[in-house]
C-alpha cells in the first residue's frame, strides 16, 4: 500500500507540473499581459508598460514560468493584481467557507441518496421507485441556478421562511452558528446530488441484487435488514466511492452559482471574478490547488475502494 | 471628477439574472414596466418626466427619523479596494471613487442631479480664476471644510496631493489611474500659495479653461498634509515640496492603502473631510460601515447614525435582497427591469437616467482585408450603415425602455453645457431607403436579402470610390462582446436591417477583455487586418466630453484607428483654444462624421426604499454622485 502511495504520489507530482505549464501557457499564449484587463480600456500605453515590467510579464515566458515554479515551491503564489491582497490570505479568507459548504452539502447528499438508492433497488418498479426516479430526473433535469432562484423565491420571498441568503459570517464557525441562514444553499447543492447520486447507487444496487451472494445470504437465513446493510450496501456503494472521490475538487471550486445566487463569498466566486479581471496569480493558484485536489481525490477513492471490496487490490 | 473607466455593465452575472428575471417574473405578478423613453412611468412620483428617464423622483419626505442605518449595495467587481486619493490603474473605478468621496471629498465635485456638471455647494474650493492667457490659474479654498482633528482643508493640502501625485507617476505610470503623460500634473510648471486659502497654479502652456477644470483639476482630492507627510508610522513630518521626500511619503501611503485589512483601524485614514468616518472593512468582501463625520463643513451633515455598505456576490444576490427589502438603496440591472413593478409594490422608488459617456460600434480604418478599409473611409457607406440603426426599437426591445437616444460623443441625454444642435435630432435616422439610395447613388447594385456589390468603381461622385474594384461586396464581421448582452443584441438588430439592403453581416461573440486586448488599433496593430467592426460597449467621459485621446490620430484610445485631421483640429481646439465653443463643434462634427455608429445611452438605474431626501440627492446615483448625507430615514 505504501508503495503504491508513493509511486501515485510521484505520478501526481508529474501531473500537477503539467498542469502548470498548460494552464500557464494557455493564459499567457491567448493574453500575454493582463494589463488592459487590470488597468482598464483607457490605461496609456506607458501605463501599460510601467505596469508589465512591475509584474515581469516584459520577460521572457521561459523566465516568468521558471520564476512561477520557484515561487510556487515556496508556496509563494503572490500578489493578486485587482484586490491588493496576497493569493494566500484570498484562499485562507474563502476556502473554509467553500468547503464547510461543499462538504456539508456532499454528506448529506450521500447519507439520502445510497438508502434511497438501495430501496428503489429493492422496491423496484413499484409506485415508490417510479415516484423516486421521476422526481430524481425532474429534479436533474433542473440547471442549479435555476433550483436556487426557486428556493429563494419559494422560502424566503413567498413564505418568508428562510433568508434569501447564506451566512455572512467570515469564519467558519461564524457560518457554523448561522446554520439556519445555510438550510438553502446546502439544500440547493444536495437536490442536484442526490438525484446523480442516488440513480447511480439504484444501479448498482440492482446489478447486486442479482448476484449469487444475496441469494445465499437469503438462503441461510439471514434478515433482510442484515442483507441490505451487511451485503448489498458496502458492495453497491463502490460506484458511490468513486463519484465522491472526484467530487472533492468541487469542496473548493464547485459552487459558483450556489455562491453567487445566495450571496456566499467563497473560492468559486475568487476564482470568477479573477477570470473576469485576468488576475493571473489568483488563476494560476487556483489551477494548482484544483490539480492537487482532482489527483488526491482519485488517490483516495481508488484507497477508499480497496477497503470497501477486500478483492480489490492495489498494485 | 468621475473618474475614465469603461462603459460597461458593473454587472458580472447578467445572463444568471436575466435567467432569474424570468423565474421571478413567474412567481410574482406581472405588471408593466412603467418608466423609460418617453412614456410615463407608473409609481409615486411627484416629477414630470423627461426623454431617457426611467421612473419619477418623489419630493423629500417630512415623515423622517433621526438616527438609524442607511444600507446600500456593493457588488462583486465593483468594490472599493484603495482608500488613499492617489489611486493606482488597477483599482480605479467609478465604484471606488464613490467609496473614497464619502471619506475625502474632491477638490471640485459632480454632478448637480442628473447634471454632470461642478456641484460648486459641495466643492472644496470656488470655481478657479484664469489669468495670463490661460496659462495661470487661481484656486480660493471655501473655508468651511476642516479635518477631523479639526484642522482646515488648506491650499497646502491641494499642494501636497499634487506633490505625492508628481512622486507616484514618477515612479510608475500606472500608479495613478487618471494619469495621462502630458496632462496633470505634469503640466503644472510651479504652484505657491500665498495664502493658506489661496493655490496658483502656473500652467506650461495655454489651455482651454473648461477642459483644464473639468479634465484636469477634477481629479484633485486634497490629502491631510500634515498628517500625512510621514515615511512611517510615527516618523518625523517631512516637506513633500522636496522630490525624494514626496517618494518617501508615497511608498509609505501606498503600502499603508494595501493592507486593505486595517482600513478601520489605521490612524492615517481616520483623518478625513469627507462627511463620514470608516469604522468597519471587511476586507474578504469589502462590506463596510461608516459613522458621521462630526466636522464635515460640507453644506448639509449626516442625520442617522450609520452608513453600511453591504456586499454582494452577483447582481441576482443583490436584487434578491431589493426583493425582500434588505437594503434601502441599491442598483437595478437592466436585466431586471421587467421585475421593477415588483420593487415599486414594496415600496421601493425607482429611478434612472443615462450617467455622462457614449456607447458605440467601431469601425476599424485600417483592415485591408477585402478593401475593407477602402469601403469604410467613404462617408456614405458609414452614413447608410448609420441608417440602419434603429434607436427607437432598440430601447424598446432591448433596453426595456432605459435608455436615451444618442447620435453621438456628446449626447443631449444628459444635458451638459457642450450638447452640440445636432445632439437632437438624430442625423441618420432609421430608414432602410435612406440607405438604400445612399448606396444606389453612388454606384452600388443593391439586392434586398442578397449581396450587395459596387457596380461603378471609381472615384467620381456618383462611383464607389477610391480603392473600391467592381463586384465588391459590403459584406463585414462584427465582434461583439458576449457581456452585457445587449452588445449582441444591438449587434443582431443591425445584421437584421443590413440584410435588407444586401449588406450581409456575420456576428461573432468575443469576451470582453479578448476584444479589448487583440482588437485594438493602437494597441494591437499586429490584428489591424482581422477584424472590421466590434461593439464592446462605449466610454464614461469626465464633464468635458472631449473625444481627445478616443478619436484624434494618435489617441491612445483610437480603437479603430480613425484618421481625420479636421477633428484633429477640433480636438485641438477643445483642449487648447479659448473658445468656450470649442467642444460644440468637435461633438457635431464627429457625431456628422461617424467614426462610429453611436447607439443609445443606457439608464443608470436605483432603487430606494425607506429614506427620503432632495430628489437631486437620489437623481445623482445616475450619474455615480453619492451624497448619502441629505438622506434620512423615514417613520
Amino acid at each position: 500500500m505504501i508503495t503504491y502511495i508513493l509511486r501515485r504520489t510521484a505520478t501526481a507530482v508529474i501531473v500537477v507540473i503539467g498542469v502548470m505549464l498548460a494552464i500557464f501557457a494557455a493564459l499567457h499564449l491567448v493574453y500575454p499581459s493582463p494589463a488592459r484587463a487590470v488597468l482598464g480600456l483607457k490605461a496609456t500605453p506607458q501605463a501599460v508598460a510601467a505596469f508589465n515590467h512591475t509584474h515581469g510579464y516584459d520577460r521572457p515566458l521561459w523566465h516568468q514560468f521558471l520564476t512561477y515554479i520557484n515561487q510556487t515551491v515556496h508556496l509563494n503564489f503572490g500578489e493578486s493584481l485587482k484586490q491588493n491582497q496576497s493569493v494566500g490570505q484570498l484562499f485562507k479568507e474563502n476556502a473554509g467557507r467553500s468547503a464547510l459548504l461543499s462538504g456539508v452539502a456532499l454528506v448529506i447528499a450521500v447519507l439520502i441518496a445510497v438508502p434511497l438508492g438501495i430501496a428503489q433497488a429493492v422496491k423496484r418498479n413499484s409506485i415508490f421507485d417510479y415516484t423516486a426516479t421521476g422526481v430524481s430526473f425532474f429534479l436533474y433535469s433542473w440547471p442549479i441556478f435555476f433550483v436556487c432562484l426557486v428556493l429563494i423565491a419559494v422560502f424566503s420571498l413567498k413564505l418568508n421562511w428562510l433568508p434569501f441568503e447564506a451566512s455572512q459570517a467570515t469564519s467558519v464557525f461564524g457560518v457554523v452558528r448561522d446554520a439556519k441562514s445555510m438550510i438553502l444553499p446546502v439544500s440547493a447543492l444536495v437536490i442536484v446530488s442526490v438525484a446523480a447520486f442516488s440513480r447511480y447507487m439504484r444501479s448498482s444496487a440492482l446489478d447486486n441484487l442479482a448476484q449469487d451472494y444475496i441469494k445465499v445470504a437469503r438462503a441461510k437465513g439471514l434478515s433482510e435488514r442484515s442483507v441490505l446493510f451487511r451485503h448489498l450496501t458496502r458492495n453497491s456503494s463502490l460506484p458511490i466511492i468513486t463519484l465522491v472521490g472526484l467530487s472533492l475538487p468541487d469542496l473548493l471550486a464547485g459552487n459558483l452559482i450556489v455562491e453567487s445566487v445566495f450571496n456566499y463569498q467563497g473560492l468559486g466566486l475568487l476564482f470568477f471574478t479573477a477570470l473576469g479581471n485576468e488576475d493571473y496569480p489568483i488563476l494560476l493558484a487556483y489551477t494548482l490547488v484544483g490539480a492537487i485536489l482532482v489527483v488526491i481525490g482519485n488517490l483516495v477513492a481508488d484507497i477508499a475502494l480497496t477497503l470497501a471490496d477486500p478483492r480489490i487490490r492495489l498494485i | 471628477m468621475t473618474p475614465l473607466v469603461f462603459r460597461r455593465s458593473r454587472f458580472s452575472f447578467v445572463a444568471l439574472a436575466a435567467a432569474g428575471a424570468i423565474l421571478l417574473a413567474a412567481c410574482g405578478s406581472s405588471g408593466s414596466s412603467g418608466g423609460g423613453g418617453k412614456q410615463a412611468p407608473n409609481g409615486a412620483g411627484s416629477t414630470s418626466t423627461t426623454e431617457g428617464q426611467y421612473g419619477t423622483l418623489p419630493a423629500e419626505s417630512s415623515n423622517v427619523i433621526t438616527g438609524g442605518t442607511v444600507t446600500y449595495d456593493i457588488e462583486n467587481g465593483s468594490q472599493p479596494q484603495y482608500i488613499m486619493p492617489v489611486t493606482p490603474g488597477a483599482d480605479t473605478s467609478v465604484y471606488n471613487a464613490e467609496f473614497q468621496y464619502l471619506l475625502y471629498r474632491p477638490l471640485y465635485w459632480t454632478p448637480q442631479g442628473n447634471r454632470p456638471i461642478i456641484n460648486q455647494a459641495l466643492s472644496l474650493a470656488k470655481l478657479p480664476v484664469y489669468s495670463n492667457g490661460n496659462k495661470t490659474l487661481t484656486i480660493h479654498m471655501n473655508s468651511q471644510y476642516k479635518w477631523s482633528d479639526g484642522k482646515p482643508v488648506t491650499a497646502q493640502d491641494v499642494e501636497f496631493f499634487i506633490d505625492i501625485l508628481r512622486a507616484a507617476v514618477k515612479e510608475n505610470n500606472a500608479n495613478f489611474g487618471n494619469y495621462t503623460p502630458g496632462a496633470f500634473p505634469d503640466n503644472v510648471v510651479s504652484m505657491k500659495t500665498p495664502d493658506p486659502a489661496t493655490l496658483v497654479l502656473n500652467l506650461d502652456r495655454a489651455y482651454n479653461p473648461n477642459w483644464y477644470t473639468d479634465t484636469q483639476l477634477v481629479v484633485i482630492q486634497p490629502m491631510p498634509s500634515q498628517d500625512w507627510n510621514i515615511a512611517s508610522t510615527g516618523g518625523p513630518h517631512l516637506d513633500p515640496s522636496n522630490a525624494a521626500n514626496a517618494k518617501k511619503i508615497y511608498d509609505f501611503l501606498n503600502s499603508e492603502a494595501k493592507k486593505v485589512g486595517t482600513y478601520a483601524s489605521n490612524p492615517l485614514w481616520k483623518v478625513v473631510d469627507g462627511p463620514f468616518k470608516l469604522t468597519s472593512f471587511n476586507p474578504t468582501t469589502d462590506a463596510n460601515t461608516m459613522v458621521p463625520n462630526p466636522t464635515y463643513g460640507g453644506p448639509v451633515k449626516p442625520k442617522f447614525a450609520e452608513l453600511k455598505a453591504v456586499y454582494f456576490t452577483s447582481s441576482t444576490a443583490e436584487f434578491n435582497a431589493l426583493r425582500a427589502g434588505k437594503i434601502n438603496v441599491g442598483g437595478v440591472p437592466s436585466a431586471d427591469i421587467p421585475q421593477v413593478p415588483l420593487l415599486r409594490r414594496t415600496g421601493y422608488n425607482v429611478y434612472g437616467y443615462p450617467d455622462l459617456g457614449f456607447s458605440y460600434i467601431v469601425f476599424n480604418f485600417k483592415d485591408k482585408t477585402n478593401h475593407w478599409n477602402n469601403i469604410i473611409s467613404q462617408l456614405y457607406v458609414r452614413q447608410a450603415l448609420a441608417h440602419l440603426e434603429d434607436q427607437q426599437a432598440i430601447i424598446k426591445g432591448v433596453y426595456h425602455g432605459a435608455a436615451a437616444e444618442a447620435y453621438g460623443p456628446v449626447p443631449a441625454i444628459p444635458a451638459t453645457n457642450y450638447v452640440p444642435a445636432n445632439a437632437s435630432t438624430d442625423p441618420y435616422p432609421y430608414s432602410i431607403s435612406d440607405a438604400t439610395n445612399l448606396l444606389k447613388s453612388h454606384g452600388w447594385n443593391v439586392v434586398p436579402n442578397g449581396t450587395t456589390t459596387c457596380q461603378n468603381p471609381g472615384t467620381g461622385p456618383n462611383q464607389c470610390g477610391a480603392g473600391i474594384p467592381k463586384g465588391q461586396n459590403l459584406n463585414f464581421t462584427v465582434y461583439y462582446t458576449n457581456d452585457p448582452p445587449v452588445a449582441g443584441q444591438e449587434t443582431i438588430a443591425l445584421q437584421g436591417a443590413a440584410k435588407q439592403i444586401g449588406v450581409n453581416i456575420t456576428p461573432v461573440a468575443k469576451t470582453f477583455n479578448f476584444i479589448i486586448q487583440n482588437y485594438d488599433d493602437p494597441s494591437a496593430p499586429q490584428n489591424n487586418n482581422k477584424w472590421q467592426v466590434e461593439n464592446f460597449g462605449g466610454f464614461n467621459e469626465d464633464i468635458y466630453p472631449t473625444t481627445d485621446e478616443i478619436f484624434n490620430i494618435k489617441g491612445s484610445f483610437n480603437e479603430g484607428g480613425y484618421t481625420d485631421p479636421k477633428a484633429d483640429q477640433l480636438i485641438n481646439a477643445s483642449k487648447f483654444s479659448s473658445n468656450p465653443d470649442a467642444l460644440k463643434a468637435e461633438a457635431s462634427y464627429i457625431t456628422e462624421n461617424l467614426p462610429a455608429i453611436f447607439t443609445p445611452n443606457e439608464d443608470r438605474i436605483s432603487a430606494w426604499k425607506g429614506i427620503t431626501g432632495p430628489p437631486d440627492s437620489f437623481a445623482s446615483l445616475s450619474q455615480f454622485g453619492f451624497t448619502p448625507e441629505y438622506w434620512q430615514l423615514t417613520k
